[in-house]
Parts: C-alpha cells; sequence; structure tokens
C-alpha cells in the first residue's frame, strides 16, 4: 500500500487548515456563500437535501484498516454512525455539520485520507480494479499506475478546471470490474506479442445524459509512455471541450462530435510536441512507486485447505457463502472475499460504523491489511487465507455482512437518490429495498444467476443504470416519481448500452416488473445462460410484452 | 400559498421560515398568501447570509384539513430520508409529522428547478 511522505502529509495538514480559515470567514461574513461554494465543493463539502455531505476520497478504492477505523470514527463522532460507500468507490457522510467540516479534515488527514478530487471540473479519483494484487489473471498491478496517476493529477494546474469533471478507471484483467468503458479514460494494462506491457487506451465514455461506450483510441501505448499520453489527451479536451454547455462539456461529446479517427489524429499532432521526456515517469520514480505495491508475503499453503472443505460440507451457509462471494486468489490457499453491503433490506452501500470497525479488524487479522471498495458498492477482503475462511465468515455474518449475493439479483447498485440528493427526481434506495423483498429466496437468487440491476435517481446516473443489466432511472412526471427501465447494457469487458423497456412506471410498480422481467427470462433461457445473454438473444419484445400485457 | 425553506449555514439542518427567523419544523413554517409577501420573505432570508443558505419558496396546499408542501421532495425534506425512519425531521413524532407522511400527490419545486438553473 502506498504510504504518503512528509510532503503529503504536511500538504493535507496545511489544506485542512485553509479550510479551516475559509469556514471562519463564511461563517463571520466576510466571504458570500457564492464565494465560499467552489471553496467547500473543492473540500468534498456539498449541500444536499437534509444536510451537508462529506464525499471522502478513496483512492483506486484501496483502504488500510487503519484508514477505514478513522472512517467509522468520523462517522460516529460527527454523523449518524455511518457511512455510504458510492459507485466511484469513495465514501459519503450524510449529515455532516459545516462547523465540524476542518476537524474531520484534520483528523482524516492523520491517517492519509482527504477529499481532494472528489469534487469539482478536475481529474477526479481514480477507479481501480477492486482485486488488484490478488487475482491470477492480471499482468500487472493496477494500483501502480492508478498512483502514477494520482500524483501526476493531484492539483495539476492545467487540468483544475477542465470543461467538466474527468474520470479515469484502470484495470489489468481481461474481466473488468471498473466499468471503464463507461469512463473518460479506460486504461486496460496488457502485454503485446514481444512481451511488452502496455495500456489499451479508450477514450470518451461516460452515462449521464448522453451515454457513450468509450471509444479505443490506442491499442497498445507503451507502459511508460502514459503520462504524456493522456496528457495529450487532456490537452486536447481542455482546449475544445464545450464549456457554454454543461450538457456537452464532458470528453465523450468531443469524441463523438469528432469521431475517434480525428480525435486519435488531434491528440498524436498534440503529443508530437510535448516534451515527452519531461512528462513520462522515470524508471526510479516508477520503481518507487512499484515498491509500495511489493508483492507481499504470501505462505506456501496447499491449495485445497482441508479445514475450509470439511466446513463448508457441514455449514450450508458458508458454502452458499464461498459459492458467491468468494473469488480465486493468485497464491494457492488464498481467496479473495467480497463483503456484501447489500442485505436484506439495506441500504445499498451503507456500513454502520461497527461495521466498518469489523472489517477493518478482520482486514488486519485475516487480508494482509488490506481491504477495497468496489463500484458496486460493496467492500472486499483481498487477501483471505482459506483455512480463515470460516472464521471470517462467521463474523461477518454475526454483523450482517455475509449476504451470500455478490452480482445477484439482489446485489443492486443504488444512488442516494431523492432521500438524501438535491438533484434527484425519485428515490432509488427504496426501489432497491423493494425489488429486494421479491427476491428473498437465495435458492431462487442462485437459480437467476448473475444480474445486475442499476438504479440512479436522476439522469446524472450516479447509479450507473444505463450500464445495468435491467437499468432504473428516476424521472419526473409533475414532480411524481416516475422511473424508465432499460434492459441488457453492460459495464462489463463486454460493455454495451441499456436498451429502453416502454414507457415509464410509476414508482408502485416497478419491483413487480422487475419480477415479471425475470420470470421473463427464466421461461426463455436457454442452457446457463444469464440474463444479459439471454436478453441479447431475444430482444426487448419479450420482456416488453410482459412488463405492458395488463397496461393494455 | 407557499412556505419558505433554507438550510442552517453553521449545520446544514432544514430549516422553515417563520417571522424573520428558521424553525425546525415545517408545521410551524409561516404561510405566505400573496406574492409580496412571498418576495419579501425571500429578500429577508437571503439577507440573512450568516445564518441559512439556499433559501426558496415552495408550494403548499390543503390536504385533509391541514397545509402540506405540494411536491413529494419538499415532503421527503420535511420529514426525513425514507430508508432511515429515525433520521431527520420525521424522528421527532408526533401527529402533525404523521400528518405529512400521510399526504400524497406532486408538484414541482422551485427547491430543485433553481438547483438545476444554477448548475
Ligand atoms: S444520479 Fe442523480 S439522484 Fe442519484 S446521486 Fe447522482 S445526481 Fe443524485
Amino acid at each position: 500500500m502506498y504510504l504518503y511522505d512528509e510532503i503529503d502529509r504536511d500538504m493535507l495538514a496545511d489544506r485542512a487548515s485553509e479550510f479551516r480559515g475559509q469556514v471562519a470567514r463564511r461563517l463571520s461574513g466576510e466571504i458570500t456563500e457564492d464565494q465560499f461554494k467552489p471553496l467547500r465543493l473543492m473540500n468534498g463539502l456539498y449541500l444536499q437535501l437534509h444536510a451537508y455531505m462529506l464525499r471522502v476520497s478513496v483512492p483506486y478504492g484501496s483502504l488500510s484498516p487503519v484508514q477505514l477505523r478513522a472512517l467509522a470514527a468520523v462517522s460516529r463522532k460527527y454523523d449518524k454512525g455511518y457511512g455510504h460507500f458510492t459507485t466511484r468507490t469513495n465514501i459519503q457522510f450524510h449529515w455532516i455539520k459545516l462547523k465540524d467540516t476542518p476537524d474531520i479534515l484534520d483528523e482524516l488527514a492523520t491517517v492519509g485520507l482527504h477529499a481532494i478530487q472528489t469534487s469539482g471540473n478536475c481529474i477526479r479519483n481514480i477507479t481501480a480494479d477492486p482485486y488488484a494484487g490478488a487475482t491470477a489473471d492480471e499482468v500487472d498491478d493496477p494500483r501502480v499506475w492508478s498512483e502514477v496517476l494520482r500524483q501526476w493529477s493531484t492539483f495539476h494546474p492545467e487540468f483544475s478546471f477542465l470543461p467538466r469533471k474527468f474520470k479515469f478507471a484502470v484495470t489489468a484483467s481481461p474481466k473488468d470490474r471498473t466499468a471503464a468503458k463507461a469512463h473518460d479514460i479506460g486504461l486496460v494494462l496488457r502485454r503485446n506479442r514481444d512481451g511488452v506491457l502496455g495500456f489499451e487506451v479508450m477514450v470518451g465514455g461516460g452515462m449521464g445524459r448522453t451515454p457513450h461506450i468509450a471509444s479505443t483510441i490506442r491499442e497498445h501505448l507503451p507502459a511508460d509512455h502514459l503520462l504524456s499520453y493522456v496528457e495529450a489527451v487532456l490537452r486536447v479536451y481542455n482546449r475544445h471541450g464545450r464549456r457554454d454547455n454543461m450538457y456537452k462539456a464532458r470528453i465523450k461529446i468531443l469524441v463523438a462530435s469528432l469521431g475517434i479517427d480525428e480525435f486519435r489524429r488531434q491528440v498524436d499532432a498534440v503529443w508530437a510536441l510535448i516534451e515527452q521526456g519531461e512528462i513520462d515517469l522515470p524508471p526510479s520514480e516508477l520503481a518507487r512507486i512499484r515498491a509500495a505495491f511489493a508483492p507481499l508475503n504470501f505462505e506456501s499453503l496447499p491449495a485445497i485447505s482441508p479445514t475450509f472443505e470439511a466446513e463448508r460440507a457441514n455449514n450450508p451457509a458458508l458454502a452458499r457463502f464461498a459459492r458467491n462471494n468468494l473469488r480465486p486468489h493468485k497464491q494457492p490457499g488464498y481467496a479473495i472475499v467480497e463483503v456484501s453491503l447489500k442485505a436484506p433490506g439495506a441500504t445499498p452501500g451503507d456500513a454502520t460504523a461497527e461495521q466498518m470497525e469489523l472489517i477493518a479488524d478482520l482486514g488486519e487479522r485475516y487480508s494482509l491489511g488490506d481491504v477495497r471498495v468496489t463500484h458496486a458498492q460493496n467492500l472486499v477482503l483481498p487477501h483471505v487465507k482459506l483455512d480463515d475462511l470460516p472464521a471470517v465468515h462467521a463474523a461477518l455474518a454475526a454483523a450482517k455482512l455475509a449476504t451470500p449475493n455478490i452480482d445477484l439479483v439482489t446485489d443492486i447498485i443504488a444512488c442516494p437518490g431523492l432521500d438524501y440528493c438535491a438533484l434527484a427526481n425519485a428515490r432509488a434506495i427504496s426501489v432497491a429495498q423493494d425489488i429486494g423483498e421479491k427476491f428473498t429466496s437465495p435458492d431462487k437468487a442462485e437459480l437467476i444467476g448473475e444480474l445486475k440491476i442499476k438504479i440512479s435517481g436522476c439522469i446524472n446516473a450516479c447509479g450507473h443504470h444505463h450500464v445495468g443489466h435491467i437499468g432504473i432511472l428516476g424521472v419526473d412526471k409533475k414532480g411524481e416519481e416516475f422511473y424508465q427501465l432499460t434492459l441488457g447494457g453492460s459495464g462489463a469487458e463486454d460493455a454495451s448500452l441499456g436498451e429502453m423497456l416502454g414507457p415509464a412506471l410509476a414508482y408502485d410498480r416497478v419491483a413487480g416488473a422487475v419480477e415479471t422481467l425475470v420470470d421473463t427470462y427464466l421461461s426463455v433461457r436457454v442452457g446457463d445462460e444469464r440474463f444479459l445473454d439471454t436478453f441479447r438473444r431475444v430482444g426487448v419484445a419479450p420482456f416488453k410484452e410482459a412488463v405492458y400485457a395488463d397496461a393494455h | 400559498m407557499k412556505a419558505l425553506s433554507a438550510n442552517r449555514l453553521i449545520d446544514g439542518d432544514v430549516v422553515f421560515w417563520s417571522n424573520g427567523s428558521g424553525v425546525d419544523q415545517f408545521s410551524k413554517a409561516e404561510l405566505f398568501y400573496d406574492s409580496a409577501a412571498q418576495d419579501a420573505a425571500l429578500e429577508q432570508a437571503k439577507s440573512q447570509f450568516t445564518t441559512v443558505v439556499e433559501p426558496y419558496l415552495f408550494d403548499v396546499a390543503k390536504q385533509g384539513g391541514i397545509f402540506v408542501p405540494v411536491s413529494y421532495r419538499e415532503r421527503l425534506r420535511a420529514l426525513g430520508p425514507t430508508n432511515e425512519p429515525t433520521h431527520g425531521k420525521q424522528a421527532q413524532g408526533g401527529h402533525e409529522i404523521a400528518a405529512l407522511a400521510k399526504a400524497v400527490g406532486g408538484g414541482h419545486t422551485s427547491g430543485r428547478i433553481d438547483l438545476l438553473r444554477k448548475n
């Protein structure tokens, strides 16, 4: 794990103290709200429906137990004892007081946490594969490059006032767990035929009002040119992105209007003029950062653990958990453990202070001091010994954290929606809860198989509804909550945008409609097709007919 | 008929305007009948910028004998989040909260419209 050095720590302390002064000047009336708002936003502090919300950055979704405990402490001391993990792998506190915020930033700074790059038209926190350093299928550790990008982008003077916010995702695995193609820049690490490490660079993905799947601008950018190349991309965007219309200001609009070939030509022209040697990271610096993610001291263990196998045979709950929440680890005798924040009736992505502390303890004791946040609003213990799984499972279960539903119908992404967000049209959390109530049988959920439901409370699409197998978007009909359903989206390596099902549905019809969609899928699926595969084979018609049948 | 809401600057808490300052519960909100009174309230709230932030007016109408916000968003704001029934104003309980929770229907609110315009 990358640890902040003296310079980083001083910078965080300075920044917290600067904000303390700004808050004092706002409270005394020395500066107005119009002057203050951009300052508080730069420190992650938004004004929401009921209170201020503080968004704390979790750089590339990686947390130490000490940091997770600090987040738990903040939630207990300054909020209502819980935090909300977001689709950008950050954490939000929904009941923050302005007067407390400088103290909170001070406390977070002591553990290397902050709210930098969580707001504004800058390069935002970078999303990385939550299984980085643990999964067998990666060609390199994406955290190394995410940290490189973090250091390059933090306070980058040229890119602090972009036309609009800018999001990166980095993965090194053929299985995309970052929604890379839904980001402004998606980077996939690969080796070419000669074994040279490089990035497939994809650009112009994004959701919101005008969703786009990213296009590949470069098949194989040698890894050591990453910074100069993305600098060229950002420079073209910064110059030509539309600042006159916020709805057209994201890079996706520029790429779509120029076409990927012309955009590539412009980037290459700028790249040719850039002093690449000045910007690309010197090998010594890359080595310094890489050292922070050096392979851990894994024990040499047999690939099969008799302890775990015996427990699993006797404990159906553990067996179910193992089927759904474990992923293969690169090191024999270890597993990646997904911790679901989607228990029945829970708010997707919420964790109480006690739950955070428990996960921190488990991370410390059983996962080599490492905890991750996923864009699906769950947490991960990336390095758990198979021998320890029974103990980890029991501890998680006692804290309602062992719901065996990863990637299943009840593992729903939901943005805060109208329950918290001032921009929302409609609620998202309660829709997720209502759908959960329709699928209480874990057997049925496993029978249905992989099904990603994603809910956004407005077109800003924080809940990634466009790339949900079933996407649900809250819309406004004369001030009442209505929902537009889309089918067939995917944020994974087989990315696609969902197709509209039909007219928007009233709030109380949504969960029933999802049940109908699932029943329709089960009635027409062939073999072990996923919902997404069936949809792609049969199209929208049978689903539409089933949901709107009673409306005719 | 309108009422006025804002957030308290120091802690972000939702307040409703009454007699020239913010009160905690919608049931205590002052109702402004004509546009002159509404504009005056808005100006007054704006002038108290070290106390409240982002004031705006919203429609209220009679339902079941009491005045309630027309827009669902404003009722939710006057109650608290539906996923945490002990958080926000609703925690106080009582018949006024219960009546607000029972109200139905929807409408647009300048709370959201102004925000979208500003962004
Ligand atoms: S999608 Fe809309 S409602 Fe949901 S968090 Fe984003 S801005 Fe708010």
